[in-house]
């Protein structure tokens, strides 16, 4: 500590030792908050359609549409250390060929980014320093509406009859008639400092967190190709399928 | 005039402090970082805001550095007596393999 330089850099050094401390501090203290997320999934309708992966592709495959309503509430994972909160739905389904031992297949049908109040309002302590706005107009009119707005917690994702942003395909081609599929949701909460944590299942519970409420559909069946036979055979087997389409949409 | 001059300068720009001194910089800067960081974690979980951590913690640094980095004069109060210019060469000397060595 006997010049300039050593000095800048004792306090340098013993800065990035307290900044790693207060750091694992914050990250811990994640833990002391509960979390109780629920969710409630359900399918609206499923079509299963030809189609192509790119427009020069020879290749078709059957692509599943699978619309369907989300109501969760995902406001317990925001903590102080929450930057944001990425959220998914898988749909889940067996194996073309049904050896028991495959693992079942599993394709994002949907997928968001919830920010947290703290990644989209960020705090900056300089704005104290920055000159008030001159004119007089600015100001009344910017007030009331900051006044008006409440400090929401995020987290609550409610989707009715939502499109998904992706239509599906299995690695073989074929989807249609594919039974037992049921839609999940996930999530990953990405924190400010700390380590990133996953959906814990229903019934599961680490400390102080439980495991997610519901967050699985009731098991349904993809239907037949949507148009299969208007396409191949217009006139023939066009009374069979449509109506096996609808039943099992309704499931 | 040149010389003296820039032994000015490299003074300044070495900022020596005395022992009293270093030992003072040494329990201020930890105080200051540790309370700071400390200041920093505890205000930010009870407001539950982050940013608040951010700049407590970086705010605490920045005071730390302005505190202890210049070569204020409180840390030179106590400067080191030395022995006067000359003092012990005339008596008793260096020994060295029972040789005196002046």
């Amino acid at each position: 500590m006997h010049s300039t330089l050593v000095r800048a850099q004792n306090v340098f050094g013993f800065f990035t030792t307290v900044a790693f401390c207060t750091a694992l501090l914050t990250a811990l203290s994640v833990l002391l908050t509960p979390q109780t997320p629920s969710a409630t999934i359900e399918l609206r309708n499923v079509q299963v359609v030809k189609g192509r992966p790119h427009y020069y592709s020879p290749k078709k495959e059957e692509y599943a549409h699978i619309k369907f309503d989300l109501d969760a509430d995902f406001t317990s994972l925001f903590n102080w250390n929450t930057k944001q909160l990425f959220v998914w739905i898988t749909a889940t389904y067996p194996p073309a060929n049904t050896s028991s031992s495959a693992h079942p297949s599993q394709a994002i049908i949907w997928d968001t980014i919830v920010n947290s109040h703290s990644q989209s309002h960020p705090f900056n302590p300089f704005k104290f320093f920055e000159k008030a706005p001159l004119s007089t107009k600015k100001p009344q009119k910017s007030t009331p509406t900051k006044k008006q707005e409440p400090r929401l917690r995020p987290g609550i994702v409610r989707l009715k009859n939502s499109k998904p942003k992706y239509q599906i395909t299995d690695i073989s081609g074929l989807l249609s008639d594919c039974v037992n599929v049921t839609l999940e949701v996930g999530w990953n909460v990405q924190p400010w400092v700390g380590a990133l944590t996953w959906t814990l299942p229903e019934g599961m519970q680490l400390g102080r967190w439980k495991g997610v409420k519901g967050g699985k559909s009731k098991v349904f069946n993809m239907p037949a190709l949507k148009g299969k036979s208007a396409n191949s055979e217009p006139v023939v087997a066009s009374s069979g399928t449509p109506k096996a389409a609808e039943a099992s949409a309704v499931l | 005039m040149a010389d003296d001059l820039l032994q000015q300068a490299q003074e300044l720009f070495e900022g020596q402090i005395d022992f009293e001194g270093q030992k003072k910089t040494e329990l201020v800067s930890t105080i200051i970082l540790a309370v700071s960081g400390l200041l920093a974690f505890i205000l930010g979980f009870v407001q539950q805001n982050i940013y608040v951590t951010l700049w407590v913690g970086l705010s605490g640094a920045a005071i730390a550095f302005l505190v202890v980095v210049p070569p204020y004069p409180f840390y030179n109060m106590s400067p080191e007596k030395w022995l006067p210019k000359g003092s012990g060469m005339a008596g008793s000397g260096i020994e060295i393999d029972g040789r005196r060595i002046n």
